[in-house]
């Protein structure tokens, strides 16, 4: 027997919030890997060279020295599509929806700040050339919202686990 | 970790999948800048070459421009002394380095009174002109922007191009843009250039100057740029024997651009 429903509003945006971010990670890490803003035909030499030509983009905000453009570069698109897989699976959901807020943070950091030294370079975000704009910053600060706003639900989920996924009195978990 | 957690992660990745195969825009083929500007341009008028020509013939006592004129002679509706590398059209040879049969093509737009267009001349563009122009693996092609807003630029780029044609490119845009900031503030471009040059070679540069003979060719180049779009400065595009072009905008240090270039020249 259900203990309470599960359908209860935090939980349905907690849902959605982990489904949208989850999304936007997986799609900006393939794209990255992939290369399919530059439309390259799948191969490990064409992962290789969209990896590099994403360390360009990094420069071009010029926050960091040469070797750390290129361990976020071939790094971060990984990273991201893993992010993306935990947040979907749902396991250890405080963790990653903290680490996904804190990354989201830096990126939302970085975009604020080309945006006021007027830097116009392209975001990176998704690979593929896309001018860095008032809209971008607009964008980065509506998913750090979300995010922020998942995390909190998350914290406070692990509290009151899922009916589903609690434990009733005698069955084995 | 419950089965239905699984469940959900697996079918949201398919549905992500099925979304990223299906969105349209990953299926059509980046256009190059040039190829872009050749499915605007008008249909080629028939007829001789010399009805098409919009560059005013250079005086007599000036230097001359044309060996290229004569091979590109059958493309009339591109300006007079440009050439094409790799499906990158419209090169002004005297504004072009290194080899043609390069594995890689990049292109620079600038402008000359830009602070950053200054940074990546000065710190990166120099050591690529060392290390991979003159070594075969790039041909690099200068293209000026100038932008509205800088009042000098525009006078900047027209020295830039006369001297390029007199062979004295790399002298006068070293001097325009280590000397940004002054001739920036006086405006005083005329003086910047001539300390760079001859008595002699300045004569024939303002003489190219005056007569306005290449500004079809800056025209041209802002033209080009506008179709990347370039909106803003520097702003590059890197083109491989494969077809792949690359943009790359504003400023990129040379060790973070030097790891993409090998990516590029050992595929061929």
């Amino acid at each position: 027997m259900m203990q309470s429903t599960p359908f209860t509003f935090r939980r349905i945006f907690l849902w959605i919030c982990r489904i949208v971010l989850a999304a936007v990670f997986l799609y900006a890490g393939s794209a990255k890997l992939l290369g399919w803003g530059l439309h390259l035909h799948p191969s490990i030499a064409s992962t290789k060279l969209s990896l590099f030509y994403f360390a360009l983009q990094v420069d071009s905000y010029q926050l960091l020295p040469p070797w750390a453009v290129q361990f976020v570069a071939h790094t971060l698109p990984l990273a991201e599509v893993a992010i993306g897989l935990l947040l979907l699976i749902g396991w250890l959901l405080p963790v990653w929806t903290t680490l996904v807020t804190l990354l989201i943070a830096g990126f939302f950091a970085s975009v604020v700040r080309a945006y006021l030294l007027h830097l116009d370079i392209n975001c990176g975000c998704f690979a593929k050339p896309e001018p860095l704009t008032g809209l971008t910053v607009l964008r980065d600060g509506i998913l750090l919202l979300i995010a922020v706003l998942m995390t909190v639900f998350a914290f406070q989920e692990s509290r009151r686990p899922h009916p589903w996924s609690a434990s009733t009195p005698g069955q084995p978990t | 970790m419950n089965r239905r957690r699984i469940l959900v992660a697996l079918l949201g990745v398919g549905l992500i999948v099925i979304a990223v195969l299906l969105f349209p825009s990953l299926d059509k083929p980046l256009e190059t800048p040039t190829q872009q500007a050749e499915q605007t341009q008008l249909a080629p008028e028939p007829g001789p070459v010399e009805t098409v020509s919009t560059t005013p013939a250079p005086p007599a006592a000036l230097p001359v421009i044309p060996p290229v004129i004569a091979v590109v002679k059958a493309a009339p509706t591109r300006p007079q002394g440009t050439v094409s590398v790799d499906g990158v059209n419209d090169i002004d040879p005297a504004k072009a380095f290194g080899s043609k049969s390069a594995p890689v093509v990049m292109e620079i737009y600038s402008d000359f009174q830009c602070p950053a267009c200054k940074t990546l001349f000065t710190s990166t563009t120099q050591k690529i002109m060392d290390n991979y122009v003159n070594s075969g693996k790039v041909y690099l092609i200068h293209r000026d922007f100038p932008l509205p807003m800088h009042a000098y630029s525009r006078v900047a780029a027209s020295y830039s191009r006369a001297a390029a044609h007199i062979g004295k490119c790399d002298e006068v845009e070293q001097a325009l843009f280590r000397n940004q900031e002054k001739w920036e503030m006086t405006g005083d471009v005329v003086g910047t250039v001539a300390a760079a040059l001859s008595p002699a070679e300045m004569k024939k540069v303002q003489a190219l100057v005056d007569a306005k003979t290449f500004e079809p060719l800056i025209e041209k180049d802002k033209q080009l740029g506008q179709m990347v779009p370039v909106n803003q400065t520097p702003y590059s595009v890197l083109h491989t024997k494969s077809g792949q072009t690359f943009p790359v905008v504003g400023f990129v240090s040379y060790e973070v651009l030097k790891s993409f270039l090998d990516q590029l020249v050992a595929q061929k």
